[in-house]
């Protein structure tokens, strides 16, 4: 293949990777959250009283003594 | 048999003794920011582990079968980002659909990896050193392995450090800090382990 | 007009003390532990960095408009990606050290959180001249900072501060400041930038925990003395009936 061949390639293949990006990035915004991952959000009311260490939202020690 | 043995040493070169966090200083911010928890930076690990791969395997064909014939290998740093950031949203989008129990662990870090600096680290030295494919493999199997075992290593530390009596100035990030030097005083340890292959 | 003024230079100063990137927000530690071995290679890194950024700035500023709000992560991806291929093209042909001592830390300003945080969080709102001097403020505030960590690893691990390797139009010379033989060589390793960065972090976390027990002190005294001059006027009405 020539070299212009190539550069045709090489730049179709960078607009299609531009193209996949926003496709894939607009399609992420647009799908639902499923179901029981809609407030992955720290809860003040659950999460003061609640003392699993391993939850990420657990403040622990480093707040305040 | 030999290439095999080769491989191998490259990707625990690349794991231990080069260690992509604390010699070559890619992927600081989520090594700060998501370790206070073992499960969440095993999730974040994971799922960089997982771009890490593919995207070599995409970026290296791309630079040296598609740039480097048409004469534009400069363009490399926006070919990689943009595969890079795609691959994110499309595994994002793949997780968000059809697995929601791993979007409940993954699914706030996967828009991080997207400027986690390891993943475009890993892809832009593999095509500047001019390593083969293999060779590019061996570096992103490493380096993100690598990756995975400091970060998970460092969470645990973090855990006990919370509950630590640290001076007050040293609380959060400035122990962290410490701790990590530490961590990298003992990986320059490991500097000398194939020194006797050669 | 004069208080316009004042708010571009709040405006630059941000960046450099309150909102400091690196200090205070930390972001982009990557290239500031990476290229702070020397005062010179930050001095580069941080010019990169000042350039790519306000070039972005302006651009998403002048584009804020146009860009429809759903693909706006994308397109400033793309449009910082353009200028670091730019920058980095500009750096190999003029100043080949440079391009050689920052490696991959050059491409890597691609993914640095500030840049992409910048343009999202004010050049997309607001206008140019006032995007760009918030990407002059934040980029010399980071550089300084980077100059900052460079100047402590360079002398304690060196020993000293040499000019001239890496920007070669100006002549070489070495200031020994430390003995030869005394310098500590753990801070040119990665430990060392740990350190230092952990060290620097601290002594800031020290100033704010000083400013706000002072600053709870004086309203604890405050609340006090209001206490005593209630009582005291209480008394007096007494007294005076």
């Amino acid at each position: 293949m020539s070299k212009t061949g190539y550069l045709i390639l090489a730049i179709s293949i960078l607009v299609a990777l531009v193209i996949i990006f926003i496709v894939s990035f607009v399609l992420y915004r647009r799908t639902p959250v499923p179901k029981g991952c809609e407030d992955i959000k720290m809860n003040d009311e659950k999460c003061s009283s609640c003392g699993h260490s391993e939850c990420s939202f657990y403040k622990g020690s480093s707040e305040e003594k | 048999m030999n290439t095999f043995i080769a491989f191998l040493l490259a990707i625990i070169s690349s794991m231990l003794i080069d260690n992509v966090v604390l010699s070559r200083f890619y992927g600081i911010c989520p090594f700060l920011g998501v370790s206070k928890k073992v499960n969440s930076s095993l999730g974040m690990g994971v799922a960089v582990v997982f771009v890490i791969i593919l995207a070599t395997v995409i970026c290296w064909p791309l630079y040296n079968y598609v740039l480097v014939p048409a004469g534009i290998a400069f363009m490399d740093t926006v070919a990689y980002i943009l595969v890079i950031a795609s691959l994110v949203q499309l595994v994002g989008l793949f997780i968000k659909k059809y697995s929601p129990s791993l979007y409940k662990t993954l699914g706030i870090y996967l828009p991080l990896i997207t400027t986690n600096c390891a993943v475009l680290g890993v892809a832009q030295s593999n095509t500047d050193q001019g390593l083969n494919f293999v060779e590019s493999l061996a570096n992103g199997i490493g380096t993100s392995v690598g990756f995975l075992l400091i970060i998970v290593v460092f969470s645990c530390i973090r855990v006990r450090l919370e509950s630590a009596n640290t001076p007050k100035a040293f609380k959060g990030l400035p122990i962290a800090l410490i701790t990590a030097a530490i961590m990298a005083i003992a990986f320059m340890g490991l500097q000398g382990l194939f020194s006797g292959l050669n | 007009m004069a208080k316009e003024k004042g708010q571009t230079k709040l405006n630059f100063l941000k960046g450099i003390a309150n909102e400091n990137p690196l200090f205070v927000s930390i972001l982009g530690t990557c290239p500031a532990l990476a290229t702070t071995k020397s005062v010179e290679a930050a001095i580069g890194m941080g010019l990169l960095f000042t350039i790519v950024l306000v070039c972005s700035n302006i651009l998403v500023s002048l584009l804020r408009k146009l860009i429809p709000e759903e693909i706006r992560t994308p397109a400033y991806i793309v449009i910082i990606a353009t200028f670091v291929t730019i920058v980095k093209m500009f750096t190999n042909a003029f100043l080949p050290e440079l391009y050689s001592t920052l490696g991959v830390f050059i491409s890597l300003i691609v993914v640095n959180c500030i840049v992409l945080g910048r343009a999202e969080a004010y050049a997309s709102k607001n206008k140019v001249f006032d995007s760009f001097i918030d990407a002059l403020g934040m980029g010399v505030g980071y550089t300084l900072a980077l100059i900052l960590m460079a100047f402590f690893r360079e002398l304690l691990g060196t020993g000293a501060f040499s000019f001239g390797k890496i920007f070669t139009f100006i002549p070489y010379f070495k200031l020994q400041i430390i003995p030869v033989g005394y310098e500590i060589s753990l801070f040119q390793n990665p430990a060392g930038a740990f350190i230092v960065f952990a060290l620097i972090l601290a002594v800031i976390q020290f100033i704010k925990n000083r400013k706000a027990e002072l600053k709870a002190y004086n309203e604890r005294q405050e609340k006090i003395r209001k206490a005593q001059e209630a009582k005291l006027a209480a008394q007096n009405k007494e007294g005076g009936n």
